[in-house]
């Protein structure tokens, strides 16, 4: 069944380079059938306990190692429904936008790479995962013309270097132990001069590539110049591949010294992301930069939650993490939709076209400031489930009350941002009147991340649970 | 009445508006009737449900809903005999403000937006008064946050997003003060249901410093809404938005919302034991009396009629905080009442203000002379609620100051004593002038922007209907205190529910 | 099986110490140069140096002195794997600078050299 879940996205992309006319058929089709798989999945390991495969029969150390686990499983289910969405979304407004074919063979594309890395447990095998990632991603967003192609340039490049970084470290692990599959590794793991570095470089090419602080610098010209769709995909899907990575190397292979050096670091960056991003997001005079910016300080509380997880080892801090991850998936996507769609029919790329948008677009406005209280942390979004859960987990280990502090601090930063667009959606002084009369199904797709996040809150019992057993 | 049914009736009480409310979101500007039947159908409908539940809370009963949420925090929603001060109030004041907005609002543009979020900032409202943890509090505190925000702006001009902006940085910065306090709190003892006599006083030994940390924390995020000393900044600016949205905001919803807070925090988190060992109240309670004098010396200084009342409202509000923090029965009682008293007679000044403003087009004190002649039924609501805040007997406000005096003798604050008194004279500094001007002084010139709204009444009946009701509440509330429907007989049954519980 | 960095002859080390300048060469080529041309360049050459260091690590004495004269097929593998992906990425990176170029109006810079 988990072959399926990569062979269809293949298969589908390499019909729609044939078929061109019926892509966003086939695309909407692959993309509906890997949700269904994907949750029949989810429901199969949360049952059974986690699933290995070793490829082709090889014996473990040589073979290819996937394993799927809870986690993966989540996230397979999280990309399957994006795509589907976002599909729908660029199906949508595929009159208005005039997306180019290409869209739809590289979606797909795009769902096999992140398919193949939330299952993969071999370094090499990650390694092609996020080249291959990388790849579309950039394609993708060369998408929307002239305009993209610096940007697409410049992350295609600053990626490139971070595969590389990644594969030295993966290659000097090679050379130490002769095994690539996580677990092997794991079990040989000795902390020394070697493994040292070769976490390090691997440790670089991954922030690069996730856009952690001080390595964010691409994100947001990359982000903001792809076509809506493309940038929901890539802000709520692509830079979470390599922090999956970051996540798997360094909780489990690392050894707990290791791990103890690397936290504050890793703490550290989060909350410069958090501070840093969040002020840019403040000042930005463009919309779509606004919301790329708080990607940037977005990705800050996952790297927080790392870090402190390396410190503490306290499950509930990893299944904030997580929950930082979905909750920030859904809501990111909402949010590019809503501005997209927003600037799209308002015409212009600045802020200030969102005067009195609250008005004219009453859904799609919504839809962002839906997405945005997951994003500031109100409850009952998935966004204050995360951050309830980091904030338990902190005081459930010692009286902790720096981590606290900086944290409210992040959130009133990221209220400031999303309520600078709110209170401009609702100035009626005069409002900018739409291009043409707005479309209510893409304003709808768009909300239904929204909500979707808030609806997390009503499972959050099983979801925490779920994340805490990966934890252990 | 099945008990499955009875069980789903919290959760029927904020649907009754919250229903209504999404519907209106979708309607056009132009359905008007709809639009009208709507909100009177979810009035109608919470008032009818309300009252069941009173009968049965009455006779003892306590209602749960719950919901699984958070890990040791499900989220509740709870009827008791303190949860329906609070929803009797705000069910009440909501039909009276509806019919005020209606009349207020008529031919404005964006209404059915406005009705949408006045009906989600009463079911926030309710979901609070009904919230049963500290987390399901935390939750509709947020709601009522977000509910209330479009309402401020609901002009749209720089001054109204100004104030919004202002009023978001409080209270968001507030609702994570409260966020982080309840966290605290939920790492040391998780976040049971509220009950008398509270829940930490197991761990009170251990984490005393925690405990107290937490409870600044928790009342320095509800101070922001209840107005608190130096926390009160939005408010007086809030006064931007359209009179029936004043009115609900500092009568029933906002500021009460902080108000409530701090009761349930004093007397079913912390509980009175524990407040006691942890040396809690002292503070709480100097802090409410600094912001009684502070709000009604501020009062005094302002010369536009709702930046005034707006004052007035932070002084008061603070009387419901000291009467909590005092500790005692008798102070509880004077507290309590407080709560439902200064919103019935604040909502009436606010509703006056209103009608001067939209009638006569009067924003300014000095601009009032002699309007009892012309508005006659507005002034004289105007002068009760007046003599209600300053205290003067037979109306409301007598009742719940006497109270709060006898409270202050019992737990030997006379200190708080003479606070009530000197502030009592504030309050007659700063409203007597007005009632003087109303009726004595002639008028100057002609009115800035006279309306001529109706044909025989002074202003729209909509107008007029909902202030003289609330005002004869006053009276009423009053008069028949000692009776058993008064708010006084039900603060009495709700102490002595909170302090016997062992 | 396992090729441990301990066991490889000392003659080896030339060939590790060209595959590390390599990668220092490019490494410097990708911070240092602001043209995209130089950086797609200096790419190929990081990844020359780590294949071929790649390479040598496939080299497996047999810790007691008798050579074994069989490399690591696995890293062998691995290197014509990421040879067909930096094969494809570069191919990739040029036709976005090509159109790059194309795009470019005139009065800035020619970034094709």
């Amino acid at each position: 069944m988990m072959i399926l879940l990569l062979v269809l996205p293949l298969a589908g992309a390499l019909l729609m380079l044939l078929w061109p006319r019926i892509a966003p058929l086939l695309a909407l089709f692959s993309a509906a059938a890997c949700s269904l798989i994907a949750l029949q999945l989810l429901l199969q390991v949360s049952e059974q306990g986690t699933g290995y495969w070793l490829l082709a029969g090889w014996p473990s150390g040589l073979a290819i190692a996937w394993q799927a686990d809870t986690l993966s499983c989540l996230l397979i289910l999280l990309t399957a429904v994006l795509q589907l969405l976002v599909g729908f979304y660029a199906f949508a407004i595929r009159t208005r936008d005039k997306l180019s074919q290409g869209f739809w063979p590289l979606s797909s594309l795009l769902q096999l790479s992140l398919t193949a890395l939330w299952l993969s447990r071999d370094l090499f095998n990650l390694y092609v995962c996020l080249e291959l990632l990388a790849l579309v991603a950039v394609a993708l967003v060369s998408l929307s013309g002239r305009k993209a192609i610096k940007p697409a340039l410049n992350y295609l490049l600053l990626s490139l270097f971070g595969s590389l970084c990644y594969l030295l470290g993966v290659v000097l692990l090679y050379g130490a132990y002769g095994r690539l599959d996580i677990a092997g590794l794991a079990s040989e793991w000795q902390p020394n001069l070697l493994t040292n570095s070769a976490l390090l470089l691997m440790s670089l090419g991954l922030m690069l590539k996730a856009a952690l602080w001080p390595l964010h610098g691409w994100l947001p010209a990359a982000h903001a110049a792809a076509p809506a769709p493309v940038s929901a995909l890539l802000s709520a899907l692509v830079v979470k591949g390599p922090l999956f990575i970051l996540c798997l190397l360094w909780l489990q292979l690392a050894s707990s010294q290791q791990a103890q050096a690397m936290a504050p670091l890793f703490a550290g960056a989060g909350l410069a992301a958090l501070l840093f991003g969040g002020w840019s997001a403040l000042r930005t005079p463009f919309a779509k930069n606004l919301v790329a910016y708080s990607t940037v300080a977005q990705l800050g509380y996952a790297t927080v939650a790392l870090g402190l997880m390396l410190k503490f080892d306290q499950p509930l801090i990893f299944a904030a993490l997580w929950l930082f991850v979905l909750a920030h998936a859904l809501a990111k996507a909402a949010c590019f939709l809503a501005i997209g769609e927003m600037s799209g029919t308002l015409g212009g790329k600045r802020l200030t076209t969102l005067k009195g948008a609250s008005q004219t677009m009453p859904l799609a406005m919504f839809a962002f400031a839906v997405a945005g209280g997951s994003l500031i942390g109100l409850p009952p979004s998935g966004g204050f489930l995360a951050k309830w859960a980091l904030l338990q987990g902190l005081w459930s280990q010692d009286q902790q009350l720096f981590w606290p502090l900086a944290l409210v601090l992040a959130t009133l930063l990221s209220a400031a941002y999303v309520f600078r667009v709110v209170v401009l959606a609702f100035d009626r002084a005069d409002p900018v009147a739409p291009d043409f009369s707005p479309q209510v199904l893409p304003q709808w797709l768009a909300l239904l991340p929204a909500l979707a996040v808030w609806a997390m809150a009503l499972f959050s019992e099983p979801l925490l649970l779920l994340l805490r057993l990966e934890a252990l | 009445m099945s008990p499955f049914w009875l069980s789903y009736l919290p959760l029927a009480i904020i649907l009754s508006s919250l229903l209504p409310g999404l519907i209106i979101f979708t309607l056009k500007e132009h359905q008007v009737k709809l639009r009208i039947a709507l909100n009177l159908l979810g009035v109608t409908v919470k008032l009818v449900l309300v009252l069941i539940m009173w009968q049965a809370v009455k006779a003892g009963a306590i209602f749960y809903f719950r919901v699984p949420f958070l890990p040791g925090a499900d989220l509740i929603l709870q009827g008791d005999a303190l949860s329906l001060l609070f929803v009797v109030l705000s069910s009440v004041l909501w039909l009276a403000t509806t019919i005020y907005a209606i009349g207020y609002l008529e031919n404005s543009p964006l209404r059915s937006r406005f009705f949408g979020y006045f009906s989600l900032c009463v079911s926030a409202t309710v979901g609070l008064a009904l919230s049963g943890n500290l987390v399901s509090f935390l939750l509709f505190y947020e709601l009522l946050t977000l509910a209330t925000f479009p309402l401020v702006v609901h002009r749209g001009t720089p001054e109204a997003l100004a104030a919004g902006r202002r009023y978001l940085a409080y209270t968001l910065s507030g609702g994570l003060l409260l966020l982080t306090g309840v966290a605290l709190l939920h790492s040391l003892v998780q976040s049971p249901q509220f009950i008398p006599g509270g829940y930490v006083s197991a761990v009170v030994r251990e984490h005393s410093g925690l405990l107290q940390l937490a409870f600044g924390l928790m009342i320095a995020g509800l101070g922001v809404k209840a107005a608190l000393l130096p926390l009160h900044g939005w408010l007086p600016q809030a006064m931007v938005a359209p009179a029936p949205v004043s009115a609900l905001l500092h009568a029933v919803a906002v500021v009460k919302a902080g108000a409530f807070g701090i009761i349930r925090l004093v007397y079913d988190v912390f509980g009175v034991d524990s407040m006691q060992q942890l040396q809690l109240a002292e503070p709480l309670m100097l802090l409410a009396a600094t912001t009684i004098l502070y709000g009604s010396w501020r009062a005094l200084a302002q010369q536009d009629i709702k930046k005034r009342l707006a004052y007035s409202t932070i002084s008061q509000v603070s009387y419901i905080t000291v009467g909590v923090a005092m500790l005692g029965p008798l102070a509880a009682v004077g507290g309590l009442v407080h709560l439902v008293h200064q919103g019935v007679m604040k909502i009436t000044l606010f509703f006056c203000a209103g009608n001067y403003a939209e009638t006569l087009g009067v924003h300014k004190i000095r601009e009032l002379n002699g309007a009892g002649r012309r508005m006659p039924l507005t002034s004289a609501a105007f002068t009760l609620g007046a003599l209600g805040m300053i205290g003067i007997p037979p109306t409301a406000g007598f009742i719940s100051k006497w109270y709060l005096g006898l409270g202050a003798v019992a737990t030997d604050n006379s200190m708080m004593l003479l606070v009530f008194v000197f502030s009592g004279l504030l309050n007659a500094a700063y409203f007597l002038p007005i009632v003087y001007r109303l009726w004595f002084l002639p008028q100057r010139s002609s009115w800035p922007k006279e309306q001529r709204l109706s044909a025989t009444l002074e202003t729209h009946w909509m107008l007029l209907l909902p202030m003289l009701f609330t005002a004869l509440l006053i009276i009423l509330m009053g008069l028949f205190a000692s009776t058993g429907v008064s708010p006084l007989s039900w603060t009495q049954l709700i102490v002595e529910r909170e302090f016997s519980y062992d | 099986m396992r090729p441990l960095m301990a066991e490889l002859s000392s003659s080896l080390n030339v060939f590790l110490a060209t595959a590390a300048a390599l990668v220092a060469i490019g490494v410097y080529g990708f911070i240092v140069g602001p043209e995209p041309l130089r950086r797609i360049v200096a790419l190929n050459i990081i990844s020359a140096g780590i294949f071929k260091l790649m390479v040598v690590l496939a080299y497996r004495g047999s810790g007691n002195g008798d050579a074994e004269w069989l490399a690591d097929p696995v890293l062998h593998a691995l290197v014509l794997t990421g040879l067909v992906v930096a094969v494809s990425a570069t191919a990739f990176a040029l036709a976005l600078l090509a159109r790059l170029g194309q795009s470019m109006t005139a009065g800035q810079e020619d970034p094709g050299q």
